[in-house]
């Protein structure tokens, strides 16, 4: 029997018009990822780094804190941007996003338990290595399930339902959060709040090695079911009568999504409304088909983090802003003129 | 060369919805499901299309029980044409159309999409809406979009003899007069090239005109399964509607009133 060719990667359904935004973005990618690499506390010239005029405290500063942080900065973009559009397409609703459905939360849960029950058994490196993404992917997986339960296995159960649902586990996530702030020491008690704010910085190689592992295998495995993302758009029956693995579809994502965003809140805490701005941005651009709108959020979700955590670097120098702080400025004004758009529709 | 469904019964939470229905639907035959609503019309195609599990009995498609069917070689079967759910998303009326196109693997069928989907679309009747978006449509032009998109399922090369089978239920609704006999007369012709249909209607008079067999339900239960001719008639309409009907037959010519 031939398999559909939808069910692998295909660039074919990208239409012209898609394929040079594409481009643009990737433009616009590439000037921001220059610009947050030269610009900061410590300005470097690239071509001076390039041809080796530089000393070795600079050398060592850009390669061992500068150079980890952007990166760090656009794969946590790219996978938020990327969940979000993946549990919308899933969901089918435009609404979802990982913070607001309370995924981040959960991932957060996951690594603040391991913060303060698992300081005293295991080493720092042990630790902030492994068991951190772990339980945080693990926590992300949990909410997921429970949606994924919640929602009759995602039915399509209109937009605000979800919301509500998330509000709920939200709440629940912060309870355990916040019991857990309660009886953590004064060391952990500095690691928790990281989560609650976002923040890229303190990155080093070891730690977003492992990351970079965990992000990178969720999109290979996410890249041949974008073509049935569109097509469960049509109801999951007619996905189904279509030759979709509905329940395959689901897995998928639910992993994804689970992995990613668990990896992001890791390093990098709770950054909200990436996945709710950064896909919408991209469909208002070009379509609405999978294809496009996964692979442009990926580009625009990293274009946008680097931008904001450059502007977190810079804005009070010396000091530094919380770079969720400033994404959640842009973010909530657009959550709700996204509301008032959809209702009126 | 068939979709037989025999001896099905589905019952949920102790209550019968299908009892003991057997039906076939033949390659080149249109056949016609009518009925009150909830006598179970839905779920019968529900269940011949393998979106619902039996409770008793067996779906086979070309004698092969469905459930040794992959989901993928359902789909290379039959489209099924549902009763549609909102889309969120503002897909073009293209693109939904599109979605019906299953690759097979094969180049030469691959590049025959843009031509098949032109053709589709005139027959249709929605070339002027292609660059619409799905949603700014009315009920009636989403199900025409829709009815498209499952004969682009369908669609396949001149020289090619896959058996090929079409679920629809109510594709009339909402249409206008004009385009309820448009498709009508598609469904004619797709038959005459092969494909076996089974369309949930419940218009008696386009049944009667487009139909080789009805099948008639009421509860759950099969009250007539026959041709056309033989299935209009007073005391068979009048049990499954309760209404008292006027037929006058004048050679091929059928006008029914209701009382």
């Amino acid at each position: 029997m031939a398999e559909r060719i939808s069910n692998s990667f295909n660039l074919r359904y990208l239409s012209i018009n898609q394929f040079t935004i594409l481009s643009i973005f990737f433009m616009i990618f590439i000037l921001v990822l220059v610009a947050a690499f030269s610009i900061g506390s410590f300005e470097f010239s690239l071509i001076s780094l390039f041809i080796g005029d530089t000393t070795q405290i600079e050398n060592t500063i850009f390669y061992e804190i500068r150079i980890p942080r952007v990166i760090l900065a656009s794969l946590v973009g790219a996978s938020l941007a990327i969940s979000g559009a993946c549990l919308q397409g899933l969901f089918r609703n435009p609404l979802a996003d990982p913070g607001l459905i309370g995924v981040s939360a959960g991932a957060a849960l996951g690594a603040s338990i391991v913060i303060v029950f698992g300081s005293t058994i295991f080493s720092k490196f042990v630790l902030s290595t492994f068991l951190l993404p772990l339980a945080a992917c693990v926590g992300s997986g949990i909410v997921i399930f429970l949606l994924f339960l919640l929602t009759k296995g995602f039915g399509y159960q209109g937009v605000t339902y979800m919301l509500l649902v998330g509000i709920a586990i939200n709440a629940i996530a912060s309870v355990g959060i916040g019991i857990l702030t309660f009886i953590s020491s004064d060391s952990e008690l500095r690691s928790l709040t990281f989560w609650t704010m976002g923040s890229f910085g303190g990155i080093t190689w070891p730690l977003l090695v492992p990351a970079i592992i965990i992000i990178l295998t969720a999109f290979i495995f996410l890249s041949p079911i974008l073509r049935n993302l569109d097509i469960l758009q049509l109801g999951e029956s007619e996905a189904k009568s279509l030759g979709v693995d509905v329940q395959k579809l689901k897995y998928r994502v639910i992993f994804t999504s689970a992995a990613s965003v668990g990896a992001s809140v890791a390093l990098s805490g709770m950054i909200g409304f990436v996945g709710l701005v950064v896909p919408h941005l991209v469909r208002l651009i070009a379509g609405v088909n999978h294809t496009y709108v996964i692979i442009g959020s990926a580009i625009l979700g990293s274009s946008l983090m680097v931008l904001a955590d450059l502007l977190a670097r810079i804005l009070i120098q010396p000091a530094e802003l919380p770079v969720g702080l400033i994404t959640s400025a842009i973010g909530s004004p657009f959550f709700l003129w996204l509301i008032f758009r959809i209702n009126k529709a | 060369m068939s979709i037989a469904a025999n001896n099905i019964s589905l019952s949920y939470k102790d209550k019968d919805i299908l009892k003991n229905i057997d039906i076939e639907i033949k390659k080149g035959e249109i056949i016609s499901v009518l009925g009150p609503n909830g006598a179970g019309k839905s779920s019968l195609l529900n269940i011949i299309s393998g979106e619902i599990d039996i409770n008793n009995g067996d779906v086979l498609y070309e004698d092969v029980p469905l459930s040794k069917l992959s989901i993928q070689e359902r789909a290379y079967m039959r489209s099924v044409m549902s009763q549609s759910q909102p889309i969120v998303f503002d897909f073009s009326v293209r693109e939904i159309v599109e979605m019906g196109w299953l690759d097979k693997g094969n180049l030469r069928y691959s590049n025959n999409i843009n031509s098949a989907i032109t053709e589709v679309i005139s027959d249709c009747d929605i070339k002027h809406l292609e660059n619409r978006k799905f949603n700014t449509l009315s009920g009636g032009e989403q199900r025409r979009v829709h009815f498209a998109r499952s004969l682009i399922q369908l669609w396949r090369e001149t020289d090619n003899k896959d058996s090929r089978y079409l679920l629809l239920d109510e594709p009339n609704a909402n249409l206008d007069l004009f385009h309820q006999i448009n498709l009508m007369k598609m469904l004619r012709e797709l038959s005459n090239d092969g494909v076996g249909i089974m369309i949930i209607l419940h218009d008696l008079n386009l049944a009667f005109k487009y139909s080789d067999k009805i099948a008639m339900i009421k509860d759950g239960s099969l009250v007539a399964y026959d041709e056309p001719r033989k299935i209009i008639d007073q005391n068979i309409l009048s049990e499954v509607y309760d209404l008292t009907f006027d037929i006058q037959l004048k050679d091929s010519k059928i006008n029914i009133s209701y009382v």
